[in-house]
């Protein structure tokens, strides 16, 4: 494999023959600080994060977040088609949608509470429990399985000493599998809350975990 | 150029600025000629740039492969209710990874692709529905039409023209299902994912019961290149029925895995050996999967025989799909890959359908049992018998996707299957009678 | 008239107006294809999958349900690719189905079970553990076992589409995927959620009030009219060991189509109550009471009414009575030397609507047959909650005559100034205490008769049970005694009873029972074309389950 060029800044991927910096791959440099009222309201909608600093008791739409909801709400026809970037909101601040946050949003968008807890349960980004700060998903899909995928999972697993689905003791990482997360030319692809983290190996795994417990935030 | 690997062989027209980080700029795209497109074709008015589309042959890159200039022409010519183009970019067949890129490294082609196709189907608002996975490609591509709207490239009078076209980045939630146009348009409406009964067709009612029309990323990113050259230019590659370039993404056990965009008609095996560097650690190819997971697995025979198109796909009994190349070597458990799909399928299935709900998490367990050394031959009657009754008597063709992967690998690798079998089923003894 | 399509279904050429699925053109040669999602009251979301036929030229097999005719199409519904596909997906239904039919109260009217033994595979190859969902607590009437839903999605939509209050969700996908509330909360204070469980077609909603109660083998349908309001919602009472154990509508379009409330649905115990007057008593002098035969009685009540100064009569009559009773009564009355009769009835504040079909509503007159008692000239008196107003009545010197009123609020001295006072009921009361003949009568479930529903429309009802010891219907006594007191002979049959009062009263414009059918008929309507019951293709059809 030495003839083959192997570079992944910052866990950005494999550059292959380009000689690229963490940022440039990610966009972060291009990207910047987005704002949390949603800046233009043509990708409010894409704003939701998933956040390490998670506040399961945090005031939902109010100040910055309301402002950010009545944007989304303007660019659809429909109350109900804000439904989903609304739901991914209320995950953004507490991490996740809980029977509370259903009710509300379901009072915001005049739906019924069922529908919306129906709705939200059929899409598996919203989280039905409590995660971690990092919610480490590995994809375990034909291509990153192919390549060693199960033995990643297994090595978050043991470096963070949890089961399968369940939070670490220190309240910092819960790690599930993942179905395909395109990135099928990166094996093994780990989304850790909103990043990607590719060509991870089980030998990267301590370095990653290393790595965020050090940087504490996001 | 292909990422992160390139090659001589390739011809770039969707790709060419992958791996540059300049390209996202809204000043360099259009010093580099971006919405020059655009601007042609709001000279050309709507019919004339759905002609050219249609005279280019471009088929829908999503995995159906229907042909995108007479979807178009499917829309009303009068505009008597709003029209809406929707962009699909919740990628997520497994091995595809094609429209990450071309978001996340080329976001305003995409943009004008998509004001284009808008243009030419009279919609004036432009969903494009991308993956939630994808925060950091759709922080990118949300900056870029922030971009767009400040440079007027967007919004009202675009450019001068008089034409009010608007965009929104709406992010799923996580439904492979929403890949499916009418699941799409139902969960862009805030509903469940779930795919709709056709007729009536998405050109008569879509999303919001309006006209629409859906077109995958790539799609609309070859559209810009088409309008700027003709038709006739795009048909300079790939084969009459299949012309044009499309990225290949190859993942799974080659020695560069990436995307690499080629003429339709490339030969698979050409494809492995010569783009990609060949097979990882010098193993011997076993098998490969050409359109991403829903197609049928051909083996190495059938590989030496694969043109990488619609029709040359079909010919070996698989389907180009979305051309996502998966490449198995020697080493390779299929009737673990194969059950792995199939969890995937049964994770996945919106739970609509009998056939698909009860079919594939049947499969599933019976996948299971077998890789687990407790499966019988009967098992693998049982399996080609019932995935059949899963074929064609669904609302969506996810059910079909199930079959594609377990028939063919029972039919090509039945070996691999027996050796489990056989290994720890007692002689004589079937496990269940 | 409807432009209609020519085709051909099982070999037998088929017209059915154009719009039509093949589903419901395929009822036209009595062929039913198997289905779970389709009702005819709901949208289609063809789903279930069951309902797959070949259609000649198509290159897959198409849901019936809302695949529409075309003119020359060739439908088979029973080809083998056809039967073939439908075995495969019952299958798929009995993957995961715990097949505790034994102890579910579905058995014996399950459409799984009926259509597994129909079409599906004589034997299961699923040996894998299956799902279980376990049972859940809907609120109201309902519980869920979820193990045994197919996932049809029929009360979904009934709880948003019909009643519109969306508090029935699926929940998760695929093979997770399960009906649910919204957590704790569920269907009480709904008033139509008892369709649900109607409309279910396996027995994954359950009623509570019938939970065990009987097996659907043993239970006898009686077509009936709901009795708890003035809507007549159609019905059929389940009886079994002469008891009524529940009550199921019975689908007529004009009236409640398939459906009907809560209210009415559980409003039927009273059928069931013992301690009823079986026997007609006789005060004497000395104030005991006896009981006499049936001869006897009426011959002392005619003796002592004959014996009368005044023979004014003031009578109370019930608007739970039927057309036929009441009008008897006013035969009765008149024979007699004439007065006024009064009934009273319970007003509820506000109508309950179903919104998905809102001429169906839980009306504000809680008996079915006030406006039977209008149209008969009898005037309504007293309180909402029907109390009062019997002053008129309770001091009458002259003859009284109660007809089914049980004259709760009234005192032990109401009618005991009456020369003559007659007691005809089901039950005793203080107030009954003080009549010369008590008269023990049938109710509606023992009786066949007919009610007058809100709108105007006659509808008859059947006998389900026995009556208790010597009770007859209303129409039947009071006839006899007005055959004595007139010399022309009473109505031996309900028939005859209607038809009498139908010529008697304009209102009613001479229809008969015939008239009326199964469906009843608007009063006034006679020789004109009546409701739907030529039924639409698209609409008609499913009978209520049951």
């Amino acid at each position: 494999m030495s003839d083959v060029p192997f570079k992944n800044p910052g866990w950005a991927g494999n550059t292959g023959e380009f000689d690229l910096t963490e940022d440039q791959v990610r966009g972060d440099d291009f990207v910047g600080e987005r704002p949390k009222h949603g800046g233009h309201a043509s990708g409010a909608g894409t704003m939701p994060y998933m956040l390490a600093g998670k506040n399961p008791e945090g005031p939902l739409f109010e100040g910055e977040y309301q402002e950010r909801f009545e944007k989304i709400l303007t660019r659809y026809p429909t109350k109900r088609a804000a439904l989903l970037p609304t739901l991914a909101l209320a995950q953004e601040i507490r991490g996740h949608v809980s029977p509370e946050s259903m009710d509300r949003v379901a009072e915001l968008l005049d739906l019924s509470p069922a529908y919306v807890r129906g709705v939200s349960t059929f899409y598996t980004m919203y989280n039905k429990r409590p995660v971690g700060r990092y919610l480490v998903q590995v994809c375990t899909n034909i291509s990153c399985n192919l390549c060693g995928a199960d033995e990643v999972v297994e090595a978050f697993l043991n470096y963070t000493d949890t089961e399968l689905g369940r939070t670490s003791e220190d309240g910092n990482f819960t790690t599930i599998e993942a179905e395909c997360l395109a990135a099928c030319g990166y094996p093994t692809c780990v989304q850790i809350n909103s990043r990607y983290y590719e060509n991870v190996t089980p030998a990267e795994v301590p370095k990653i975990i290393e790595h965020l417990k050090a940087k504490g935030g996001d | 150029m292909a990422y992160p690997f390139v090659s001589d062989r390739e011809v770039r027209v969707v790709s060419t600025h992958f791996g540059d980080p300049l390209q996202r700029r809204i000043d360099t795209y259009v010093e580099r000629g971006g919405y020059g497109a655009l601007k042609k074709a709001f000279g050309m008015g709507p019919t004339d740039v759905v002609d050219v589309v249609k005279s280019s042959g471009l088929r829908g890159r999503g995995g159906a492969g229907f042909p995108t200039g007479l979807k178009w022409s499917f829309m009303p010519k009068e505009q008597t209710k709003p029209h809406y183009l929707l962009c699909n970019a919740d990628e997520s067949e497994p091995g595809t990874f094609k429209d990450r890129e071309l978001i996340r490294w080329d976001p305003h082609q995409l943009i004008e692709g998509c004001l284009i196709g808008a243009f030419a189907i009279r919609a004036s608002h432009i969903y494009i529905y991308c993956r939630g996975e994808f925060f950091e490609a759709n922080q990118v591509l949300a900056r870029a039409v922030e971009d767009a709207y400040a440079k007027g490239y967007a919004g009202k009078n675009i450019m001068g023209s008089g034409n009010d076209i608007d965009i929104t980045v709406h992010q799923g939630a996580g439904a492979y299902i929403c890949g499916e146009e009418t699941g799409l348009m139902n969960s862009l409406e805030g509903k469940r994912g779930q795919p709709r009964v056709k007729p009536p067709f998405p050109a008569a009612v879509g999303a919001f019961g309006m006209p629409s029309t859906i077109n995958n990323v790539e799609t609309l990113c070859a559209v810009p290149h088409i309008v700027s050259n003709g038709g006739e230019w795009y048909r300079q590659w790939g084969s009459e029925k299949s012309p044009g370039t499309k990225l290949f993404c190859v993942s799974g056990h080659v020695r560069k895995p990436g995307n690499y965009e080629l003429p339709l008609g490339f030969p698979l095996s050409e494809l492995i050996e010569d783009v990609c560097g060949g097979m990882r650690d010098g193993n011997a190819l076993k098998a490969v999967i050409p359109g991403g997971s829903s197609v049928p697995i051909i083996n190495a025979e059938e590989v030496a025989r694969c043109n990488l198109d619609y029709e040359g796909c079909v010919a070996v009994g698989t389907m180009l799909g979305c051309a996502s190349v998966i490449v198995m070597d020697d080493t390779t458990n299929i009737v673990k890959q194969v059950r792995r799909m199939v969890d995937f399928y049964a994770h996945e299935s919106c739970g609509q359908c009998t056939p698909c709900r009860e079919g594939s998490a049947w499969t599933a367990q019976i996948m299971r049992r077998i890789e687990d050394g407790k499966g019988t031959a009967a098992d693998l009657d049982t399996l080609m018998e019932m995935t059949q009754e899963m074929v064609g008597t669904t609302i969506c063709v996810l059910s079909d996707s199930v079959a594609a992967p377990v028939q063919s690998a029972i039919e090509k690798f039945r070996p691999d299957f027996m050796a489990l079998i056989e290994a720890n089923e007692p002689a004589g003894v079937a496990y269940h009678g | 008239m409807a432009e209609l399509v020519k085709l051909t279904i099982d070999g037998h050429e088929v017209s059915v107006p154009k719009g039509t699925t093949i589903l419901e053109a395929a009822k036209q040669i009595d062929t039913l294809v198997p289905h779970y999602c389709y009702h005819p009251g709901l949208s289609s979301p063809a789903m279930c999958r069951l309902c797959l036929v070949e259609v000649e030229g198509a290159p897959k097999p198409l849901p019936s349900c809302v695949t529409t005719v075309t003119e020359g199409q060739v439908v088979k519904t029973q080809s083998e690719e056809a039967l073939g596909h439908r075995k495969g997906v019952l299958e798929f239904y009995l993957v995961n189905h715990p097949l505790d039919c034994p102890i579910c109260d579905m058995s014996g009217e399950c459409d799984l079970q009926d259509y597994v033994h129909l079409e599906g595979r004589k034997h299961g190859r699923g040996i894998e553990p299956k799902r279980v969902f376990g049972r859940d607590d809907f609120g109201g009437d309902v519980l869920f076992y979820g193990d045994r839903c197919v996932m049809c999605t029929r009360c979904v939509r009934f709880m948003n589409e019909v009643e519109q209050d969306e508090c029935l969700t699926v929940v998760e996908r695929g093979n997770r995927s399960v009906i649910d509330t919204f957590f704790d909360e569920g269907l009480e204070g709904t008033h139509w959620h008892g369709n649900v469980v109607d409309i279910c077609p396996v027995g994954a909603l359950v009623s509570k009030d019938f939970l065990y109660k009987a097996r659907a083998w043993d239970l006898d349908h009686t077509p009936s009219v709901c009795a708890s309001c003035s809507q007549g919602c159609n019905v059929l009472l389940h009886t079994r060991d002469n008891l009524v154990h529940r009550v199921k509508p019975r689908e007529n379009l004009d009236v409640n189509a398939w459906w009907m409330c809560d209210h009415g649905r559980l409003d039927y115990e009273w059928m069931n109550v013992g301690d009823r007057l079986e026997a007609p008593l006789v005060r004497g002098n000395e104030g005991t009471r006896t009981a006499k035969s049936w001869k006897d009685a009426l011959a002392d009540l005619l003796e002592r009414a004959s014996a009368l100064d005044d023979k004014s009569v003031r009578a109370v009559a019930s608007a739970r009575a039927s057309n036929e009773d009441l009008g008897a009564l006013a035969e009765l009355v008149g024979a007699f030397g004439g007065g006024e009769t009064v009934f009273r009835s319970p007003r509820a504040e506000e109508e309950i609507v179903l919104k998905g079909f809102p001429t169906l509503a839980r009306r504000t007159d809680l008996a079915p047959n006030v406006k039977g008692a209008g149209l008969l000239g009898m005037k309504r008196v007293g309180a909402d909650d029907a109390t009062g107003g019997l002053e008129s009545v309770a001091g009458h010197s002259g003859i009284v005559v109660v007809l089914g009123d049980a004259l709760a609020d009234q005192p032990e001295d109401f009618g005991s100034k009456a020369g003559l006072y007659i007691y005809l009921g089901t039950h005793d009361s203080a107030a009954a205490q003080a009549a010369h003949v008590v008269l023990p009568i049938t109710t509606h479930a023992e009786q066949e008769g007919t009610f007058t529903n809100h709108e105007g429309r006659v509808q008859r009802f059947w006998p389900a049970l026995e009556a208790p010891g010597m009770a007859r219907p209303a129409w039947l006594i009071l006839g006899a005694l007005d055959a004595e007191l007139t010399g022309e002979a009473g109505p031996q049959t309900a028939a005859e009873a209607f038809a009498e009062l139908s010529e008697a009263i304009p209102a009613l414009g001479g229809l008969t029972y015939e008239d009326l059918g199964t469906r009843g008929a608007v009063a006034g309507t006679k020789g004109a074309v009546v409701g739907t019951q030529g039924a639409p293709a698209g609409a008609a059809a499913q009978a209520a389950r049951g």
